[in-house]
């Protein structure tokens, strides 16, 4: 991805930080993101997101993992290998449906927990940039992103008006790196380290 | 949507104390941080020496065959599949308290929800193993799944309800453990934060998968959450249900009843609660969490078992009233095995009816649901109690076979019976204190988020809005957005 | 300070069309008894017990529902809570038509029914025989009134206690706890009662005793999905209608979508509870239990066994699966009146399989039968929600409910 510039204020009240974000947009900063410790309802739709279609997904890794069922179970028991199990039909449609439901349910949680992994790009080893590491504790961390024409000094004493507590400015990778949490290392640091080399 | 967070004073606050978000973080992570206690260090060494012992045992059934079993010609299900069903039933209570209970916002779920799913997995795992080394030649265990081979291609037989086993076993384990993984990964993003020497933030950076608590992040977990557990809801139902069918679908007297899977499903809930209440009573001592597992929580978990006892009380005097009712002879002498208390396992029917249905019943009183010791005591009951009620149905349905003949044989387990069974508890243990060092125990983001509506300090704030007028509060809020 | 609209008065058109209902109803009873009640006796009380059962037990659900979202100390429900205890008011009536037709059947000896009834057959029938310690007409008299009076008395003390809170409004938390311990003993008291009830003996004999020599474990935990489902959907359907007369000003799509969500949960439920029982005894395959099956599969009933299936199972789990189908008055309105008219079929096969193995006879008389009675719910639920101000307004929890959302 790419570095950029950030203005990051740290908010440590909710009641706080809903109005700020409506101040930010109606300002028409661009915010890049707001951390948080834990989910907060309703800030998705104060920051302007569009809902996720996560459970869509679902559903069709749901439809897949019946038909999988179905479609498998069915084949084997009526063209690969007919067997009289109990003298019950080939088609025994009531005693597949345990299977199906199990399927059904298997296909879309793993489908949609790699989804949600592939989505909001989680996985071990990789790494982010951290704007604050009380973001996961207890400070709401608001990052609004620079561009060349930015005034970062007005952009800080706008956050300090609209209540962040801590306001300061961070050059940031804005992608993940594959890296260590014990190592403060930085891709676009190894890159300028190894231009140096060469 | 109003940001009012607002929860009546009528009902008990469920975080006590005056905490603070960064407080609620100390409390929970302090035990993961600290050297682990001289406690954790005693009861850690039993359970890997359990541990062993049911190793050992498991050993001798791999080299010698399951012949060192007790299991004779009419009881060829024994102890193995009692413990299994025990362990899966115990598993139920994780899931459910955090799928079933989320769908219908109990807030009370957050203080418990962690611990329980954490030892829904490790149920499972036990009660995976039973199975699968029952089927004797456990190296070719691998035969249960459908895959292509070069025996035919001969399939597995997809009618059968222990195939369906394998399916609802593994899909369960699959998914309890998915969705315990997502809900740990912003708490280990905290625990990661905190850290401060290396080999720490190494591991949990690795565990917590970089999570960064960004909000869209939170939005799709929400979603997942949600999803997760609307699909682990019938999950949850679905997989004691084909335990039940093992049974049902026979047409064993004693096991071929109908109201089976519901009724095993509620017997299910009444002991994987009972067994958080085990679990929880300790770990809140042990890990002075007593303002995040506060008595409110051990009352309501006690309703729940005195409910789902009564229910299981309700199928028992069903199954028994049918008994008599569907004028069967088959029916009526298989339930004859266990209440007349002339037979030689009447006692285990009765120890179950006495453990399972009446003493739940002083739940009844809120003097005793918040009882801590009462509840302990309780709770290991009721556990005993749903493990005789698998015996009596599994035993006391097949010792006494069609031919008089075969009645002679008193089933009893062989010592390595019992070790494997120790073993599993054995496993259970080490797994379950190796959790409590290495993991929060609680949900941290979760305790945030009620922290605001239901802790104690936030709470006393909200007293002018009870003695607001209703109409005045109703129009307040429909016009505060 | 606005106040609310807590005075419900009855639309006229509202009050026609339940009196028009009700008069289908009674000419439909007149025609029927007529018609069928010299040479068909049975085809005549089997209609009459099928509506007066199910429309019983659909408005007694109404009462279940309050006791336990009291119980699990539940606040979403309150915004409309006057509407299931007006429904449940219901079961004073229904209840009285309930017990006049179970005591004409087993009083008239009506053994086309019930054949337990036939002495003389029970004579030489050895599994009757045995059975008739439980299924005698004293028992059943004596555990008809007992089911129906309890239900009507404690339903009457729950609906006090809420009452009595719009002239005494509690002063302090504390009087507030102690109101919230006392309505969770009452309704402690009632579910236990439901569960002795609804969730066994009487379904049993009510019912299942059609199939005389027939036993399932299962039937009565079935028969209580079955009717909690459609319940649910009678609730539904009562606050849609004040909502839309512009009642119940706090409640919204919030409160909507939980009902929808009930709708849909249950409906699963229910066809988890007809899976289970269902297939246990096609896969046992044991001639004595597969006889109930028999005709509704492979006989006559065999599209109403579908029909079943595909109404109260999958038309909700496809039609409610979104979340903007449950938000949507329109759609909850719509499924609420086919799951309630699918749990009519369920229970019509319950009943009519039983004396008439050899076709199916669903003819007008039946649909006149049950217009009466959903004329009749209509008229005593208006005239309950009436007597009552819209709002439990005074409840402890009732502001959680206004400001609910999911």
């Amino acid at each position: 991805m790419s570095v950029k510039k950030f203005v990051v204020g740290c908010f440590d009240d909710e009641a706080v930080l809903f109005p700020a974000v409506k101040k930010v947009r109606k300002a028409g900063y661009k915010l890049h993101d707001i951390y948080t410790p834990f989910p907060m309802h309703g800030l998705d739709h104060a920051m302007g997101l569009r809902d996720t279609s996560l459970h869509t997904a679902g559903f069709i890794y749901a439809i897949t993992g019946t038909t999988t069922a179905l479609g498998g179970i069915s084949w084997v028991f009526t063209k690969d290998w007919p067997l009289n199990i109990g003298g019950k039909p080939h088609f025994a449609l009531p005693a597949w449906i345990p299977i199906t439901f199990e399927l059904t349910v298997l296909f879309s949680a793993v489908g949609m927990v790699l989804t949600f992994c592939y989505l909001c790009q989680l996985a071990p080893f990789l790494k982010k940039h951290h704007f604050h590491p009380r973001a996961t504790d207890d400070q709401f961390v608001m990052v609004i992103e620079c561009n060349e024409k930015t005034n970062e000094d007005e952009v800080k004493s706008f956050l300090a008006q609209a209540g962040a507590k801590e306001i300061n400015v961070q050059n940031a990778e804005t992608g993940w790196w594959l890296g260590r949490y014990d190592k403060d290392t930085m891709p676009f640091q190894v890159r300028k380290e190894k231009t140096a080399f060469e | 949507m109003g940001l009012l967070r607002y929860e009546s004073q009528t009902r008990n606050p469920l975080v006590t104390g005056h905490k603070t978000y960064h407080q609620v973080t100390e409390d929970i992570v302090r035990p993961i941080e600290a050297k682990p206690s001289k406690l954790w260090k005693i009861g850690f060494t039993i359970s890997l020496f359990l541990l062993s012992f049911g190793a050992y045992s498991v050993y001798r059934d791999v080299v010698y065959g399951i012949g060192q079993w007790n299991l004779n010609k009419t009881v060829g299900w024994g102890w193995d599949i009692t413990n299994f069903v025990w362990w899966v039933g115990i598993g139920h209570a994780g899931t459910l308290i955090s799928a079933i209970l989320l769908l219908f916002r109990q807030g009370w779920r957050t203080g418990v929800n962690r611990a329980a799913e954490a030892m829904t997995i490790f149920a499972v795992m036990c009660a995976g193993q039973f199975p699968i080394f029952h089927m004797g030649r456990v190296w070719n265990a691998f035969f249960v799944l459908p895959y292509p081979n070069t025996r035919g291609p001969l399939w597995v037989n997809f009618n059968s309800p222990l195939l369906w086993d394998v399916f609802a076993i593994s899909t369960y384990f699959t998914v309890s453990l998915l969705f315990w993984y997502c809900g740990l990964l912003p708490d280990l993003a905290t625990v990661r934060d905190r850290a401060k020497e290396k080999w720490r933030k190494r591991m949990y950076g690795v565990l917590s998968f970089g999570w960064t608590g960004s909000t869209k992040h939170w939005q799709r977990h929400e979603s997942l959450s949600l999803v997760l557990a609307g699909l682990s809801t019938p999950l949850v139902l679905s997989v004691h249900t084909i335990v039940s069918f093992d049974f049902a679908t026979s047409v064993i007297p004693g096991w071929h009843t109908t109201i089976f899977p519901p009724y095993f499903v509620a017997g299910a809930i009444f002991s994987g609660f009972a067994m958080v209440q085990t679990l929880l009573l300790i770990v809140r001592k042990v890990l002075s969490l007593e303002d995040y597992i506060t008595l409110e929580h051990i009352e309501v978990m006690n309703k729940v078992i005195v409910l789902t006892g009564s229910i299981v009380g309700i199928a028992y005097i069903t199954e028994l009233f049918i008994s008599w009712y569907g004028q069967n002879p088959y029916e009526a002498a298989a339930f004859r095995n266990r209440w007349d208390i002339t037979t030689p396992l009447a006692w285990s029917y009765y120890l179950m009816m006495s453990c399972n249905v009446l003493s739940p019943q002083i739940f009844w009183f809120r003097k005793m649901r918040r009882n801590i010791t009462v509840t302990f005591f309780m709770s290991i009951i009721v556990n005993v109690g749903m493990w005789f009620e698998r015996f009596v149905i599994i035993v006391t349905s097949i010792y006494r076979d069609y031919l008089p003949s075969s009645w002679s044989t008193y089933y009893r387990p062989t010592i390595w019976e019992v070790g494997f069974y120790m073993g599993t508890f054995g496993l259970f243990f080490t797994c379950f204190f190796l959790f409590s060092k290495f993991f929060p125990v609680i949900a941290i983001a979760e305790i945030k988020h009620i922290l605001k509506k239901s802790g104690e300090s936030y709470k006393e704030g909200v007293g002018g809005i009870e003695t607001q007028a209703p109409e005045e509060f109703a129009h307040e809020q429909a016009h505060a957005h | 300070m606005s106040s609310f609209k807590e005075q419900f008065e009855i639309p006229g058109r509202f009050r026609n069309i339940s009196f028009a209902l009700m008069a289908v109803g009674i000419v439909s009873v007149i025609v029927g008894f007529f018609m069928y009640g010299s040479h068909e006796p049975a085809r005549f009380w089997a209609t009459m017990l099928h509506n007066s059962v199910f429309f019983l037990l659909i408005t007694n659900a109404s009462m279940f529902f309050i006791c336990a979202t009291t119980l699990a100390m539940g606040s979403w429900q309150l915004a409309f809570r006057r509407v299931p205890e007006a429904i449940s008011k219901c079961v004073i009536p229904l209840g009285i038509i309930a017990l006049i037709v179970l005591l004409c059947i087993v009083l008239g000896d009506q053994h086309h029914i019930y054949h337990w009834l036939d002495k003389e057959h029970v004579q030489h029938d050895t599994i009757l025989k045995g059975k008739a310690g439980f299924l005698n007409p004293t028992f059943f008299i004596v555990w008809t009134l007992l089911s129906i009076g309890l239900w009507i008395a404690l339903g009457h003390k729950m609906r006090q206690l809420s009452r009595y809170l719009d002239e005494n409004p509690l002063a302090s938390v504390a009087e507030g706890k102690k109101y919230v311990f006392k309505s969770t003993i009452w309704s402690a008291l009632f579910i236990v009662w439901f569960a002795l009830t609804v969730a066994s003996v009487t379904p049993w004999l009510w019912l299942m005793s059609i199939d005389a020599h027939w036993y399932s474990t299962m039937y009565s935990w079935y028969t209580f999905a079955s009717s909690f489902v459609s319940g649910m959907s009678l609730i539904a359907l009562f606050v849609i209608f004040l909502k839309n007369r512009g009642y119940l000003e706090v409640v919204t799509e919030e409160h909507l979508h939980d009902l929808g969500k009930f709708m849909f949960a249950f409906s699963i439920f229910w066809c988890y509870l007809w899976f289970s029982q269902y297939m246990l005894i096609w896969y046992a395959n044991i001639p004595e239990e597969t006889i109930y099956f028999k005709p509704r599969v492979q006989g006559a009933y065999r599209a109403i066994f579908f029909l079943n299936l595909i109404v109260n199972f999958f038309t909700p789990l496809l039609l409610l699966m979104r979340r903007s189908a449950k938000r949507n008055y329109t759609s909850v309105a719509i499924l609420a009146v086919i799951i309630i008219f699918g749990h009519w079929v369920d229970f019509y096969q319950m009943v009519f399989v039983g004396p008439f193995k050899e076709h199916v006879d669903l003819n007008l008389f039946d649909f006149g039968v049950a217009a009466g009675f959903v004329g009749l719910i209509m008229f005593s639920t208006g005239r309950a929600l009436a007597q009552a101000p819209l709002l439990a307004k005074n409840d402890p929890f009732f502001k959680e409910s206004v400001i609910h959302h999911t």
